[in-house]
């Protein structure tokens, strides 16, 4: 068990306060008798930004998609302190902790502002408080190219656009920590680093960041910390040391 | 001319029959890409259970509907509880034709088994609830159960508009829908919504099934049929499309008024599904099939 941050107190640290805002013990996740993640254990800071990195196949996305919750994992999680609930997307989302999966997993028949607009649905029901909210309208902010297409359906954008989609639904849903997977997977370089671009301003704006990519020169273009992943074992090391 | 207008009129009322049973397939589609085969069942149960508690158990009207009303929003329930469960939220999950054919299939023979045994297999209705003869505009005739249907249509097609289009609750239903593991990123419980909208549908078309009643009577095998043509009616809105399968609905009812009235009454039924197995092969791609097909 390795222990990078302080233990953060009961109260929901501010962003930037050094805190622990996740850690991740003995986290193991496997599909059926396939073992995809043995034992990961790391700690991110409040304020960090992070990258996991390795090779395809090596169980990076399956870090991210237990954590979240959104497939069964062994092992303890806890998000700001408080012990994640395994298998509940919803708990880690109301608690801080939002994914932009792996293939964007949109709405495609829905439109593209309602694709960001569903983000909101991690901590309200009532559509014109979603509306009028703070982050939906930084999601919005933060990506003026898609102001043209928020009527369009959102099957109909192409890949970078759609990725912006699924970053900007992330930040509707107000998260602490925002956990992106492959976020250029098949874009053009000139799209990936707008992609980054924008990563890096949520990141500026105090959103603590996980970003798991294969390619990890770009990554630690943005990231201070990284999480490297060989055949479903991680190792913790701080960027630039290894 | 009046010929038309009473023929048009006939046909907008069956058409609003079934345009709102494809409009209850496709939205539970939507959700859970299951076909619901056994929608018409349930306006069997409707009409005949309020027929049977208020014309053999004698009980007033208002709690005849109220108990038939329940007892089928509690029967969709166990049925989602416990078969839907296993087939769809367990460990097994199964997936693909057996799923979206065979349990709602089966669910459609249980439901007339017990019908069967229940109400006996004469021609029944429930009664009337708007009595009196039909209303005059000139030369058009209008039935009163027609309205009330029509009325019912209007009503309950609105409210799902406007919870779809205006709520972000109905927006959470569509995009569970559209992508499972997308809407459980965001919180929605796509469970949640299969069973709320499985129990909704239910009692909309036993609703149907009460307020239209009397103009064709039911028996316990009336359910098939009415299932059979909202699935049609569905199927030209790729299942997904509501709206769609609103007009196409309307358009069967209506289509199928005139071919009766102007072509043969014998052979209206043949000649209407000939028109529409003649539109599929000619427009596919637009009436939504393709989209159906390859999802």
């Amino acid at each position: 068990m390795t222990a990078t941050g302080s233990t953060p107190d009961e109260s929901v640290p501010t962003n930037k306060g050094g805190g622990t805002a996740l850690a991740v013990r003995n986290l193991s996740v496997a599909y059926g008798n396939v073992v995809a993640v043995h034992d990961a254990t790391f700690t991110v800071a409040e304020g960090d930004a992070c990258a996991i990195i390795g090779p395809n196949g090596n169980g990076k996305s399956s870090i991210l998609m237990g954590v979240t919750g959104m497939i069964r994992r062994r092992g303890a999680v806890d998000v700001f302190g408080a012990a994640a609930r395994n298998g509940d997307v919803r708990w880690a989302a109301r608690h801080g902790l939002t994914l932009v999966p792996e293939r964007r997993q949109l709405y495609p028949e829905l439109s593209t502002a309602d694709n960001i607009l569903l983000g909101c649905y991690t901590w309200t029901r009532n559509i014109g408080r979603a509306r009028r909210s703070e982050p939906f309208d930084r999601a919005i902010d933060l990506f003026p190219e898609l102001r043209p297409h928020l009527k369009q359906l959102a099957g109909t954008l192409s890949g970078g656009q759609q990725q912006m989609v699924a970053i900007a639904r992330g930040l509707a849903a107000d998260p602490k920590i925002l956990a992106v997977d492959e976020p250029c997977l098949g874009l053009a370089e000139a799209v990936a680093k707008r992609v980054y671009d924008a990563l890096a301003k949520i990141h500026e704006q105090g959103t603590t960041l996980i970003v798991v990519e294969e390619a990890p020169r770009r990554a630690l273009t943005l990231c201070n910390r990284r999480v490297e992943v060989r055949n479903g074992v991680a190792g913790d090391s701080v960027a630039g040391a290894a | 001319m009046s010929k038309f207008g009473n023929l048009f009129i006939a046909g907008i009322t069956t058409g609003a029959i079934y345009a709102m049973f494809a409009v209850c397939v496709s939205v539970w589609y939507r959700v859970s890409n299951i076909l619901n085969l056994a929608v018409g069942d349930f306006a069997m149960v409707g009409a005949l259970g309020v027929d049977n508690l208020y014309r053999v158990k004698g009980l007033p009207l208002p709690v005849a509907i109220v108990c038939t009303l329940l007892v089928v929003a509690a029967f969709a329930y166990v049925y989602d509880q416990v078969v839907l469960r296993i087939a769809q939220d367990g460990p097994h999950r199964m997936d693909g034709i057996v799923v979206t054919f065979f349990f709602t299939f089966a669910l459609s023979f249980f439901i007339d088994g017990v019908a069967k045994m229940l109400f006996g297999t004469d021609v029944h209705a429930a009664p009337a609830l708007w009595n009196g003869a039909s209303l005059s505009l000139g030369s058009l005739h209008f039935e009163r159960a027609g309205l009330l249907v029509l009325a019912c249509a209007v009503i309950i097609g609105g409210a799902f508009w406007v919870y779809i289009r205006f709520t972000l609750g109905g927006k959470a239903l569509e995009a569970s829908g559209e992508n499972a593991v997308g809407a459980r990123i965001v919180g929605i419980d796509t469970r949640r919504y299969r069973r709320l909208i499985f129990i909704g549908t239910a009692v909309i078309a036993a609703v149907f099934g009460i307020v239209e009643s009397p103009i064709t009577g039911f028996t316990y095998l009336s359910g098939a049929t009415i299932s059979l043509t909202g699935f049609l009616a569905a199927a030209y809105g790729g299942f997904r499309k509501p709206g769609r399968a609103l007009l196409a609905g309307l358009f069967i009812g209506v289509l199928e008024a005139m071919l009766g009235g102007y072509v043969s009454a014998e052979y209206g039924d043949t000649v209407l599904y000939a028109i529409l197995a003649a539109m599929v092969l000619a427009w596919p791609r637009q009436l939504g099939f393709e989209s159906a097909v390859s999802g």
